[in-house]
């Protein structure tokens, strides 16, 4: 035991000791704000796009005044979202909250266009051609910036119904395109109502509203109308599933390297005169199963104070999930029996090997067969009851992330009995297994091949 | 004297390849035993079942009163042929690691780690990184981490190979000093100045047969003495001297030759010379040499008809 202790202390120290290992730990946290916070920041970022309205005609009339009223209505309907928002924050974390939350939401929230005066060269212009080379000047760089537009709208009518040639400043932006054609086929919609004898006021009424539609379920945390909590365990099923998968390949992938290492460098047969190859094997999984969950520690440690400091009334919500529901104890349960399979069987495959391309004989389809997981996870999110869900969940190769992925969906007791006891079953067979490979793979100068992987199995190294 | 190492009929298999075939010796306690061999003659897969790290197809081998020995590897120390160590690792870490796992407390590894490389003038380099090390001062750090929770048993596996004249000089005085301390030494190696100097036994492996056991002298006596004889004569006036023969012209300049003859066993070199000067020979100089652990080597695995070209091979790269 002692000897186990001594080779997972080293190979825990091996790599916690490496900028690179701490580098990589604080990846995924930073890169998780970032892309959180980048959508935002771009947003908020995004400058206000100023934009001309003209009519080319006697024909376009009213529609330069319909575009006007669909922009006043947007910043009208946005600024009320806001104050719901902000109404929101006050009662959950008080009035410093609210008026934080507010800002924050003015800034992401608003209409990044508004509609200027137009120049008057631009309505002197005669329309079509003229007119055109006009807004293309105001679009370019030859006039002087205070007077540069983003966006010039022609708007026309043809057979009748509104058309609108839209110029841009910049060829990708589609913002002030996407807004004209909602506003332009309100317009129409608003007419040809209009034309049927149908009141105006009757039809902006009908499209104002907004039906009350309430989900219910008896499976409810309420035992009635479902919310954002009856939700949240598929949420957290689906991120412990993909959080499991990460971590398990991160580890066996780092026990590859380190016996690779190890091999290359002539250390292996120095152990294996000072320990046992089941020593070392247990040694070796042992430490870098300390490095995953210091990994795990780290990453939920800083999950739990973002959530708790950004997020307070959800921090409550997803621990509450996470300690009523046997999560925790699922995901330790998943965690440990699919760490140990792939670990031994990885370190295995290392004792073969000195370079990664050694490895690539057996890692390559090893590899295909892990995407199959993350395919199927999402799926037993919203259908885990599907019949190729069910059937791949016994195979104990995909055990550990897809029932983790079903456990918020309250899988039968059987299946989640009997595919644990396989998991476990077949770890420790995986264990058996990978101790003859790697004994005999420490020692031998073979070149790793499915046939001598094999031979090495029944051979044992003896 | 008690033996520390037994094998009995020894024979390891891979497959169809008779790695080792019927090996039996014993190293008595207290003794440097040199394992003789050239590539490839059984000596790696010999070790590797003493420290039991591969069984045996066939045979017994007792190591320190146990028939098994993984149940005695903290009184074994271990130097394999391929040597390698934790490159971020510093000496001293790397030292201490390796004691702490033969049951040494970390505290005293670390303690012995700075004095033995003190002692080996590695003082200044103890706290550096092994990949900054050169190859023959990682090799002393090996040597140093194989030896310093003090066993009883060292295994070296061609320890000499890679070092420099002066590391070689060292390694003896290392191997000389462990003697001493008691420790039982055996060690590995093609290179024989450094058995003849060193063993107080060797074992020579051909093939994966033993093809001698016995001390240095015994080996010796088994090859032939050696005349050189210098000037101006030819090989037919060596041949007739007493006791004389296999004269073998080793160079020729304008007459002048150097003669290489072996001395048959009870022939004489001072009857030779005396029948030389009688007979009128023109002999300038004369030397009898005896035969080295390098000739007993030659004539051992020469005269076994089993012995292949690797053997041949092994002898070329001895001389």
């Amino acid at each position: 035991m002692k000897r186990i202790l001594l080779i997972a202390r080293r190979e825990y120290a091996a790599y916690a000791k490496t900028v690179g290992f701490w580098l990589s730990l604080l990846a995924l946290p930073i890169f998780a704000v970032l892309g959180g916070a980048l959508p935002a920041l771009m947003m908020s970022s995004e400058p206000v796009r100023d934009v001309v309205v003209l009519e080319e005609g006697p024909q376009a009339q009213g529609l330069a005044a319909a575009v006007q009223d669909a922009v006043r209505l947007e910043q009208e309907r946005r600024q009320t979202r806001m104050q719901e928002a902000a109404a929101e924050a006050e009662k959950q974390g008080g009035q410093a909250g609210a008026s934080v939350a507010g800002e924050a939401l003015s800034r992401l929230g608003g209409l990044r266009l508004q509609i200027v005066p137009v120049p008057v060269d631009l309505t002197a212009a005669a329309p079509g051609e003229a007119r055109e080379a006009v807004a293309r000047r105001y679009l370019g760089d030859e006039v002087p910036e205070a007077d540069r537009l983003d966006s010039v709208v022609l708007l026309d009518r043809v057979d009748g119904k509104p058309t609108a040639r839209v110029w841009t400043r910049r060829a990708t932006d589609d913002t002030v395109e996407d807004f004209v054609r909602d506003a332009l086929r309100d317009t129409n919609r608003q007419e040809v109502f209009a034309q049927a004898g149908i009141n105006p006021a009757v039809v902006a009424e009908t499209g104002r509203f907004r039906p009350e539609v309430t989900a219910l379920s008896p499976k409810s945390a309420t035992g009635g109308e479902v919310s954002f909590r009856d939700q949240l365990p598929g949420i957290i099923g689906l991120a412990s599933g993909f959080l499991l998968w990460s971590l398990i390949i991160t580890g066996a992938s780092i026990l590859l390297n380190s016996v690779m290492e190890e091999k290359a460098n002539k250390i292996l047969e120095v152990l294996l005169s000072s320990a046992s190859a089941t020593e070392i094997l247990a040694g070796k999984v042992l430490g870098v199963a300390l490095l995953t969950t210091t990994v795990l520690l780290v990453w939920g440690g800083i999950g739990a104070i973002g959530l708790i400091t950004a997020l307070p009334q959800y921090a409550g919500m997803i621990g509450e999930v996470m300690l009523q529901g046997g999560m925790l104890g699922y995901f330790a349960a998943y965690a440990i029996g699919g760490y140990l399979m792939y670990a031994v069987l990885f370190a295995a495959i290392g004792a073969f090997c000195e370079t990664p391309r050694d490895a690539q004989t057996l890692m390559g389809p090893i590899m295909m067969i892990l995407v199959i997981p993350l395919l199927v996870m999402q799926m037993a999110i919203r259908k885990p009851d599907a019949p190729v869900v069910q059937i791949l969940s016994w195979i104990p190769f995909f055990t550990p992330f897809l029932m983790s992925a079903r456990a918020p969906s309250e899988p039968p007791m059987i299946e989640i009995v009997g595919t644990m006891a396989g998991m476990f079953a077949f770890a420790l067979f995986m264990v058996w297994v990978a101790g003859r490979a790697f004994r005999a793979g420490a020692l031998s100068d073979v070149k790793l091949s499915w046939k001598s992987f094999a031979g090495a199995i029944r051979g044992g190294g003896k | 004297m008690t033996a520390a190492l037994t094998l009995e009929g020894v024979s390891k298999r891979y497959g169809d390849f008779q790695a080792v075939r019927d090996l039996s010796f014993a190293v008595e306690k207290g003794t440097i035993c040199g394992f003789l061999g050239p590539n490839g003659a059984g000596k790696t897969s010999t070790i590797r079942m003493i420290l039991g790290l591969q069984g045996v197809t066939a045979g017994r081998i007792s190591i320190l009163g146990t028939d098994d020995g993984r149940k005695v590897r903290d009184r074994i120390g271990f130097l394999p042929e391929e040597r390698g160590l934790y490159k971020k690792m510093t000496p001293v870490d790397a030292i201490a690691f390796f004691g702490a796992l033969k049951g040494l407390p970390t505290g005293e590894g670390r303690r012995r780690a700075r004095e033995m490389l003190d002692a080996q003038g590695l003082g200044a380099s103890k706290n550096k990184k092994m990949k900054e090390l050169s190859k023959g001062m990682a090799q002393k750090v090996q040597l140093i981490a194989s030896v310093v929770h003090r066993p009883e048993f060292v295994i070296l596996d061609e320890p000499f190979s890679g070092l420099d004249p002066v590391n070689q000089q060292g390694l003896e005085a290392v191997i000389r000093q462990l003697a001493a301390d008691g420790a039982t030494v055996l060690f590995s190696t093609h290179v024989m100045q450094h058995a003849e100097r060193l063993c107080d036994k060797v074992v020579l492996l051909a093939r994966g047969q033993k093809a001698f056991e016995g001390t240095v002298a015994e080996a010796r006596a088994t090859s032939k003495r050696f005349l050189e004889l210098e000037g101006a004569i030819d090989a037919s006036q060596a041949s007739a001297l007493p006791g004389v023969s296999d004269v073998e012209v080793v160079s020729d300049h304008d007459g002048v030759r150097v003669l290489k003859a072996a001395l048959g066993q009870g022939g004489r070199g001072q009857e030779a010379l005396k029948a030389a000067f009688l007979g009128g020979l023109d002999v300038r100089r004369f030397e009898l040499r005896e035969p080295s652990l390098h000739d007993a080597f030659i004539s051992l695995t020469g005269d076994n008809p089993d012995i292949d070209q690797s053997v041949k091979a092994g002898v070329e790269a001895a001389r």
